[in-house]
Formats: C-alpha cells, sequence, structure tokens
C-alpha cells in the first residue's frame, strides 16, 4: 500500500464511507423494486457503489483489513455524510436520494481526474463510466415522474424531506484545504457545491419541480439519525467472530 | 408457421420424435395448461427464492460478500424476469395477474422459499443445498425440454446457477475450513435446511405424469433425489458434518449390490403444507412481499399513465 498524506486519507476515506453507506442503503431494496426491470437496474446501482467504496478503501487500508474496517469502526470514526446514511425506506425517498447522490457523485468523481495521489485518476475515469449509467437512470425517472400528478406530489414531499440534508455531500474534510494544495482534488468542495447547486435548480425547473436547493453543510464526524442501528446491522455476522474468514 | 396436430396421439408422436414445441403453434391445450402452470411455478419460486435471500443480505460479512450476494439474488430476480416472459406468451396470463396472485397467496411456489434463513449460515445452507437441488431439477428439465422458448430461457439459468452452485460449495468451505462458531452455524442450518432441500424435488413421480409424458421433465421426482442424496450425504459428512436423519445409512446391497445411501421414510407434511401456503415462513414472506408491491403501486401507475410500460 502506498504512503499518503493525511489530507489525501482524508478525501479518500469520506468518499469511500459515502459510497459504502450509499451502496448499502441501495442494497436493501434488492427485491423490493417497484417492477422486475427497476429491481434489476437499481441493484446494479448498489453494486457499483458498493465496488467504489472497495476500491477506494483500498487506498487507504490494508485489502486483508477492508472488511473489518467498512463494519467495525466505533461509529465516531465513520466520515460518511448524512444523505448517504439516511435509510429512505419508501421508494420516492430512495428515488429522490440516488438522483441528489448520483449528480453530486459525478462532480466529485470529476474532481479527481488529475489527482496525484497514484490510481486514484484511474478509478475516476472507471467509476465516471459508471456514473453515466447511473444518472441517466435517475434522470430519466425523475422525467417520467413529473409528468404525473401524484407521482409529481410525492417526489415533491421526497424532496421537501431530503433537500436539507443534500448538502452534507459536500462537507469537507478537516484537511481539505492541504488536499487542493497537494493535487488530490481539484477544486474545493465548496465550488462544486455551487456547481450541484446550478445543475439541481436547472434540472428542478426542467422537471417542473418544486424545492430549495440551498446547501447546508452537515458535519462528517457526526453520526445522523438512524445511523447506529445501521451500522449494528452492517456489523452484525461478521461481529459473531472478528478473527473468522467469512 | 403456426403447425398444429390432429390429436394428441399425433402430438406425443411429434414429441417422441424429437419436436420442439414454439409459442406460435396450436398446441393441444392440456400440454400449453401444464407447460404454463409448471413455468409460472418457476418463475415465481426464482422470485421468492431472491425475496428469501434478501433478508441477510443488510448483514453480509463483508463489502464484497454483499457485492457477491446481490448479484446472486439479482440472477434470480433476472430468471423470474425472463420466465414471466415465457409464460405470458403462453396467452393465460399476463405478468401484472402472476404476480397480483402470487401476492394474493393463490399461486404457488417452491417448498424451500416458505422457509426462513434464521441466520447467516442458513443463506450459506441456500446457495449449498438448495441452488444444487434446483440446479439439478432444472437441468433434468432442460435435457429434453419440448417447449422451445423454455429450453432457451433455461439454457441461460443453468448457465448462472452452476456458478451459483460453485459459489455455495466456495461459501461452505469457508465455514467448514473456519472456526467452531462458524462450524456450529452451519450444522445448525443444515438442520434446518435438509429435509426442505431433499422435499424440493417432490413426492416419486406419477408414472402417468404428463410432464414426464410430454418431456418437460427427462427424470421422475425419485431418481433427481436419490441422485442428490447419494453426492449430498457423503460430501456433507467428509466436511465433518452431521446428516438430520437418525435412520441415513449406506446399504451395500441396494440396487444388485450397487449400493446407496438410504434415508428415513420421507415425511411428505412439511411439504404438503408449503403447497397450502402453510409453511414456517409462508404468511410473512407472501404478506410482506404483497406489502411491498401495494406500496409502489404508485410508480407503475405514474408510468402506465405517462404511456411508459412497466
Amino acid at each position: 500500500m502506498i504512503e499518503l498524506s493525511t489530507a489525501a486519507k482524508d478525501v479518500i476515506l469520506a468518499f469511500a464511507d459515502d459510497e459504502h453507506m450509499i451502496g448499502s442503503r441501495h442494497a436493501n431494496w434488492i427485491g423490493l423494486g417497484p417492477f422486475l426491470e427497476e429491481d434489476l437496474a437499481f441493484c446494479s446501482i448498489a453494486q457499483d457503489e458498493l465496488g467504489h467504496a472497495l476500491a477506494l478503501y483500498d487506498l487507504i487500508v490494508p485489502s486483508s483489513e477492508i472488511d473489518r474496517f467498512a463494519l467495525l469502526r466505533d461509529p465516531s470514526q465513520y466520515r460518511s455524510c448524512t444523505l448517504a446514511e439516511l435509510e429512505c425506506a419508501t421508494w420516492d425517498l430512495a428515488l429522490v436520494r440516488h438522483w441528489l447522490y448520483d449528480t453530486a457523485e459525478e462532480l466529485r468523481w470529476k474532481n479527481l481526474l488529475q489527482s496525484t495521489v497514484p490510481g486514484l485518476a484511474d478509478l475516476a475515469a472507471q467509476a465516471l463510466r459508471d456514473e453515466a449509467f447511473h444518472t441517466s437512470h435517475a434522470e430519466m425517472f425523475m422525467t417520467r415522474m413529473h409528468r404525473d400528478e401524484s407521482a409529481r406530489l410525492k417526489v415533491e414531499a421526497a424532496l421537501a424531506v431530503l433537500l436539507p440534508a443534500a448538502g452534507s455531500v459536500w462537507s469537507p474534510t478537516d484537511t481539505e484545504a492541504e488536499a487542493v494544495a497537494e493535487g488530490v482534488i481539484a477544486a474545493s468542495s465548496e465550488t462544486l457545491s455551487q456547481q450541484w447547486v446550478d445543475t439541481v435548480t436547472t434540472d428542478l425547473e426542467r422537471f417542473g419541480l418544486a424545492g430549495n436547493t440551498g446547501v447546508t453543510l452537515g458535519d462528517r464526524t457526526i453520526r445522523s439519525q438512524g445511523f447506529e442501528s445501521f451500522h449494528t446491522s452492517l456489523g452484525e455476522v461478521i461481529s459473531l467472530d472478528t478473527a473468522a474468514i467469512w | 408457421m403456426t403447425r398444429s396436430w390432429t390429436d394428441l396421439d399425433d402430438f406425443q408422436n411429434f414429441i417422441d420424435g424429437g419436436g420442439i414445441v414454439e409459442a406460435v403453434d396450436d398446441m393441444p391445450d392440456d400440454y400449453r395448461a401444464e407447460v404454463f402452470r409448471f413455468i409460472e411455478f418457476h418463475a415465481n419460486s426464482e422470485l421468492m427464492g431472491g425475496l428469501t435471500e434478501r433478508d441477510w443480505i443488510p448483514r453480509a460479512p463483508g463489502v464484497r460478500l454483499k457485492q457477491i450476494f446481490l448479484a446472486k439474488t439479482q440472477d434470480e430476480i433476472g430468471h423470474a424476469h425472463l420466465l414471466y416472459q415465457v409464460a405470458a406468451d403462453m396467452g393465460f396470463k399476463d405478468r401484472t395477474q402472476m404476480l397480483e396472485e402470487l401476492f394474493d397467496g393463490r399461486s404457488r411456489f417452491h417448498n424451500v422459499f416458505h422457509y426462513q434463513a434464521v441466520t447467516w449460515a442458513d443463506q450459506i445452507a441456500i446457495a449449498y443445498l438448495v441452488d444444487a437441488a434446483a440446479f439439478a431439477s432444472q437441468r433434468a428439465v432442460f435435457a429434453e425440454c419440448t417447449y422451445g422458448p423454455y429450453k432457451r430461457v433455461l439454457k441461460r439459468i443453468i448457465s448462472e446457477e452452476g456458478f451459483h452452485m460453485r459459489h455455495g460449495e466456495e461459501m461452505l468451505l469457508r465455514l467448514t475450513e473456519g472456526t467452531e462458531t462458524q462450524r456450529e452455524m452451519f450444522q445448525a442450518a443444515l438442520d434446518r435446511w435438509w429435509w426442505p432441500a431433499v422435499h424440493l424435488f417432490g413426492p416419486d413421480s406419477d408414472p402417468n405424469d404428463p410432464l414426464l409424458r410430454w418431456k418437460i421433465k427427462s427424470q421422475p421426482n425419485e431418481q433427481l433425489r436419490h441422485a442428490y442424496i447419494q453426492k449430498y450425504v457423503p460430501l456433507l459428512q467428509s466436511y465433518g458434518f452431521r446428516i438430520p436423519d437418525d435412520n441415513l445409512h449406506y446399504d451395500d446391497t441396494f440396487d444388485g449390490g450397487k449400493g446407496a445411501w438410504l434415508t428415513s421414510d420421507i415425511d411428505w407434511e412439511p411439504l404438503k403444507a408449503t403447497m397450502r401456503q402453510g409453511g414456517p415462513d409462508s404468511r410473512r414472506r407472501i404478506s410482506n412481499a404483497a406489502a411491498n408491491y401495494a406500496d409502489t403501486a404508485w410508480v407503475r401507475e405514474a408510468l402506465q399513465r405517462t404511456g411508459a410500460a412497466a
């Protein structure tokens, strides 16, 4: 494993934890999608996000330790954002979160295309190929839902719940200024968040959907409501015998 | 070109001569009904199997493992997707009708998916025992299957199920070579899943079973079940696990001295209970699936109203 600066590790950990949480939350929808084709599509997206998480963890954790690191840390040591951690137990919430998160995720990978961290730029290029499908899928759904009055009301209600939390994806790491200076990332979270707000605002207008897109940053050291039980379930099996190879 | 047959004897001669029936053919009503029923059962089983396996995916003890089990369950749901299409093309019911009847408890699916996966080791038992049993059954259907659309879809399904079976073997070996906790977990899971897996093949076939006559099935149930027991008893014992059958024994004299593992007389009542939706987890599985289907109806309805099929 290569030696990385603290700033680089912080950026990678925050992104890896986001991908792990969103992938795991999406995974909970397997078998429950509104129709079979959508079940298959959403499951593929979940697998992609988990794959991104694994590739990112692999840059900062020895391969043999990834599962224990991903599942057994104390909650205070995770650096995921609220948007990725939320449960989203209904399809309207899951869909809107998918759209908000993937719109941001695409910008975050683009921000790594010139990264000075060995291997990260290549990973970003590969992940962006996945993201083209994810964003297209989310947008297709948002476009179709807004055409139907009752679906539009549901999506707008979900937007009202999620938009206040959505800006959390842009919560910077403590060492972000160093990460920019070292070329780990090209631009700050604040710069990207403005691009994201522009994109989301334009899309909402295009969809004819109402929503306040102001960014409220969160704190990546504080876990969201519901994280504890989610974290317990993630580690339920591996913690039965932490010495075992599962 | 639509083909037709003068009577059932004419149709049987076609089948016995290696003929393959296509969806556009004017097939005998009884054949169409029996084959449809069989494929609908298979489709339902793939979907409910996916729902059985989904329970432990959120708690998978590794990120890579979660990906793998997601992919496997996605395969099962993909199989259901293909099979519902083949069944719908037979003209009895469309996919929505089949799903609504399934979630309404009016349709059947494999006995094993009426049971709950109690621990992670049950997930492995399903991958090892149930996938192997399903693979053996499906391969036997594929061997001579006379309904062309089903045979073509089965080719893909069997290829993926073969991969699932290997995955189940690998997962079991991890537990076998693992810690005492893991081995105890798997033994407990084996105690729960051995008999349901054996039941999956069904009671002895009726010699007049039309599915055998029309070569949808290539082997009677008892032959498939016997072969499964001969393979999995010694394998599981070699890994140090105990088969939950006090009367299990090897009979050297069986079949003129060829020898075979023989089980206790099989109690078929648990299988019959699942066919009445009265299995240990039938009520929860079906009602959860129905509730979710109802909760997501607004998406399907919105797509229909806006002109996109769902």
